[in-house]
């Protein structure tokens, strides 16, 4: 009689034990996010959070990764202050069950919250923080899936030059902090490709914000000769300078930085002188042309009716759709074994903006830009 | 306001003299009894708690308005930022330095304007928080950084060997320097310096006609609440191990302000529970989003109605250490 109680009891644990432990086995993978939810840039924040919501229910739909384990997101809100962003980081990092975080928004909050990841061995993939001293920290556990401030001038140089068979390239920036800080960046890397003497810089010069007539310079900018010209400021500038240069009879292309063009440029320079016009811009949400992408956009739409407006939600997708990828491909919830899996063979794994890979600082490889033109009806699209 | 009691020495009531031990105690064992998100949460209060005490030189032991002084906190903390990277100055040897600058910040923007009352000199205050931030937004002399600020700062530490780089070893220093401060305000508060404050903050004409040098006091209450507010900073960049403009806004101001008017003017204790509430509150009500500032707003709403005077008003020789200690003594001269 003893015994079969015995064994009632066993059976009893047995009973309780199996679904306890086949449930343990089937239990989320969770990643955080953190992101300013609250404060100024709330707006990002919320996109951000509904990015990453959707990312997750796309790989959860498919039958989630490791054989059937959910990704569950976790939000933490650092609103978009440094303080409070150490604080969700502590916060973050006191919760065993994270496997990795989507962090953060600005640069100057990611600072401090990625000194904390680091410090107690958390992934952490930033979305929106470009800054380039980020990943200049020799840090083993930070990552971006977006560009750095000087990507721009990178691309330029790698693909405008080729685009337009171009030997003679002129810069020319506007001495605020950003305009001369791409144009800089821009001359920096070309700077390989004019020591092997492929193309020349014959004219690199600043322009005065808030002037109206540019023809001086202008008329230097001609005499040079150049079969391309960028120009690195504001688009309140850059109209006003591409009609006068039209005016004066400068024909080559010009091409503008992410800040040089948009319908307030085609609106002052008139549709004449606009259309044409070439731009070097990080993609817009709608216009990646990747299948992932596709599906993404979709999937956003039909349950928040647009697609984000800005471009940065989408790389928190993509940080959260390769922190997934990894913990799959891995088998493994360790920070060690995944900060190397991402760092040596995270390489061309298709996401949303495009193929993802990492550098061995973990800054994003090959940041999808893009060369805009202004069609025949004024709007701004990708140059074929 | 208890002013029923002439002396300026009170006795003790039993469960404030258990409060008055309970309280350290308490201090002393919360960061080994949870993590170390709430031993930060911890640190922040702490933060907060030095800012309040800066702001209440000011605001409540003058009667000045000062809307601005996340000005001297950026000070603080940007004098230890630049001095510590720039050129490898230990942040521990950057305290008094990042108060000294402080101080001297607020007795050279101060004293034109110290003549202003009321509205005027909240205005200006405002404008002068605002042009701190704008300053290290543009880069100023091309030290700040612009809005990347200044990033890269050391752990303090003493003479090498020891280093404060836990979340612990930060609460204890952010509270040992807020418990000396307390200290020492209260000292303050009952000396000569500390009634001729309060004559001012009652009656300023008053003050003038009885020998009070106002324009000397209110100087020394804004240079002293800068420099305490540049400790603050000091410690707040070496835990952050950056610094940035968004940490010192207007609404950081506005903030240390609300510590203040919730704890009650010119009382130690209250500032104690005015920084509790602006440091935890946040955090408890984070989930709500963005319907946490509404709760916080009803919440002062309320607390303006029905307790105008703050959680602890100060009462004049109330509850404090000086009068513990005439308490024991049994003596009853202030």
């Amino acid at each position: 009689m003893k015994t079969l109680k015995y064994l009632f009891l066993v059976s009893l644990l047995v009973a309780v034990f199996i679904p306890a432990s086949s449930m343990a086995a089937k239990a989320p993978v969770v990643i955080g996010l953190q992101g300013p939810i609250t404060g100024p840039w709330a707006y990002e924040g919320e996109m951000a959070k509904q990015s990453c919501e959707i990312a997750a229910k796309l790989i959860n739909d498919k039958g989630g990764i490791l054989g059937g384990r959910m990704i569950e997101l976790r939000v933490v809100d650092d609103a978009g202050e440094p303080k409070t962003g150490a604080l969700a980081a502590q916060k973050l990092v006191g919760q065993k069950e994270v496997v990795a975080v989507v962090s953060t928004y600005g640069s100057s909050v990611c600072e401090p919250a990625s000194n904390i990841y680091e410090k107690y061995k958390k992934v952490n993939i930033g979305y929106g923080v470009t800054a380039v001293r980020l990943t200049q920290r020799d840090f083993k556990y930070f990552f971006r899936t977006c560009g750095r401030d000087d990507s721009q001038g990178k691309f330029f140089a790698d693909n405008v030059p080729a685009k337009f068979n171009a030997k003679k390239i002129a810069i020319m920036h506007d001495n605020t902090a950003f305009g001369k800080g791409l144009a800089e960046d821009t001359e920096r890397a070309l700077k390989p490709m004019v020591d092997a003497g492929k193309v020349q810089i014959v004219y690199y010069d600043a322009i005065t914000p808030g002037e109206k007539d540019f023809r001086v310079s202008l008329t230097k900018l001609r005499e040079a000769k150049p079969e391309v010209w960028y120009y690195t400021g504001y688009y309140a500038e850059a109209a006003l300078l591409v009609s006068q240069a039209r005016e004066i009879g400068v024909t080559c292309p010009f091409v503008g930085g992410n800040a040089a063009i948009n319908n307030e440029f085609v609106k002052i320079a008139g549709l004449d002188v606009a259309k044409g016009c070439y731009m070097t811009n990080e993609p817009l949400p709608a216009d990646l042309p990747y299948d992932k992408a596709k599906e993404f956009l979709n999937a956003y739409k039909a349950k928040y009716g647009d697609i984000p407006s800005s471009p940065w939600p989408i790389y928190a997708a993509d940080a959260l759709n390769i922190i997934a990828y990894t913990v799959d491909k891995t088998g493994s919830m360790d920070a060690d074994k995944l900060a190397g899996y991402l760092r040596k063979d995270v390489d061309g794994v298709p996401g949303i903006t495009g193929p993802i890979g990492f550098t061995d600082q973990g800054d994003r490889e090959g940041v999808p830009f893009y060369i805009y033109v202004v069609d025949e009806k004024g709007n701004i699209v990708i140059s074929k | 306001m208890d002013d029923s009691n002439p002396s300026p020495v009170r006795r003790l009531h039993l469960y404030e003299t258990i409060l008055l031990f309970a309280v350290p105690v308490l201090f002393v064992v919360y960061p080994f009894a949870v993590n170390d998100y709430y031993i930060d949460i911890g640190f922040y209060f702490g933060i907060y708690a030095l800012l309040g005490l800066s702001l209440n030189i000011v605001l409540g032991e003058v009667g000045l308005f000062d809307l601005g002084h996340a000005g001297f906190y950026a000070i603080g903390a940007y004098t230890t930022a630049i001095l510590n990277t720039k050129l490898g100055v230990p942040v521990i040897i950057l305290i008094p330095v990042s108060a000294l600058a402080a101080a001297l910040f607020a007795y050279i923007v101060c004293s034109p304007i110290i003549h202003l009352r009321g509205d005027y000199l909240c205005v200006v205050t405002i404008g002068m928080g605002e042009i701190v931030r704008l300053a290290l937004i543009n880069n100023f002399l091309g030290l700040t950084g612009g809005p990347n600020g200044v990033y890269n700062i050391d752990f303090p530490s003493f003479g090498g060997s020891f280093v404060i780089d836990s979340s612990i070893e930060y609460y204890f220093l952010i509270w040992i320097i807020v418990g000396v401060s307390i200290v020492g305000l209260i000292r303050l508060q009952h000396s000569r310096i500390g009634r001729a404050w309060n004559c001012i903050r009652e009656d300023e004409v008053a003050a003038g006609t009885t020998g009070i040098d106002v324009r000397y006091y209110k100087l020394l209450a804004f240079v002293l609440g800068a420099a305490l507010a540049g400790v603050a900073g000091n410690i707040y960049a070496s835990k952050l191990m950056a610094v940035s403009p968004e940490s010192f806004t207007f609404w950081e101001s506005c903030m240390m302000f609300c510590i203040i008017l919730i704890g009650g003017m010119g009382s130690i204790p209250g500032v104690l529970i005015g920084a509790a509430f602006i440091s935890l509150f946040p955090e408890i009500f984070r989930p709500f989003a963005m319907y946490r500032m509404l709760v916080f707003g009803v919440v002062m709403i309320l607390m303006m109605m029905f307790r105008p005077g703050g959680a602890w008003p100060r009462r004049r020789g109330g509850a404090d250490l000086p009068s513990l200690f005439s308490r024991m003594r049994k003596s009853h001269d202030g």
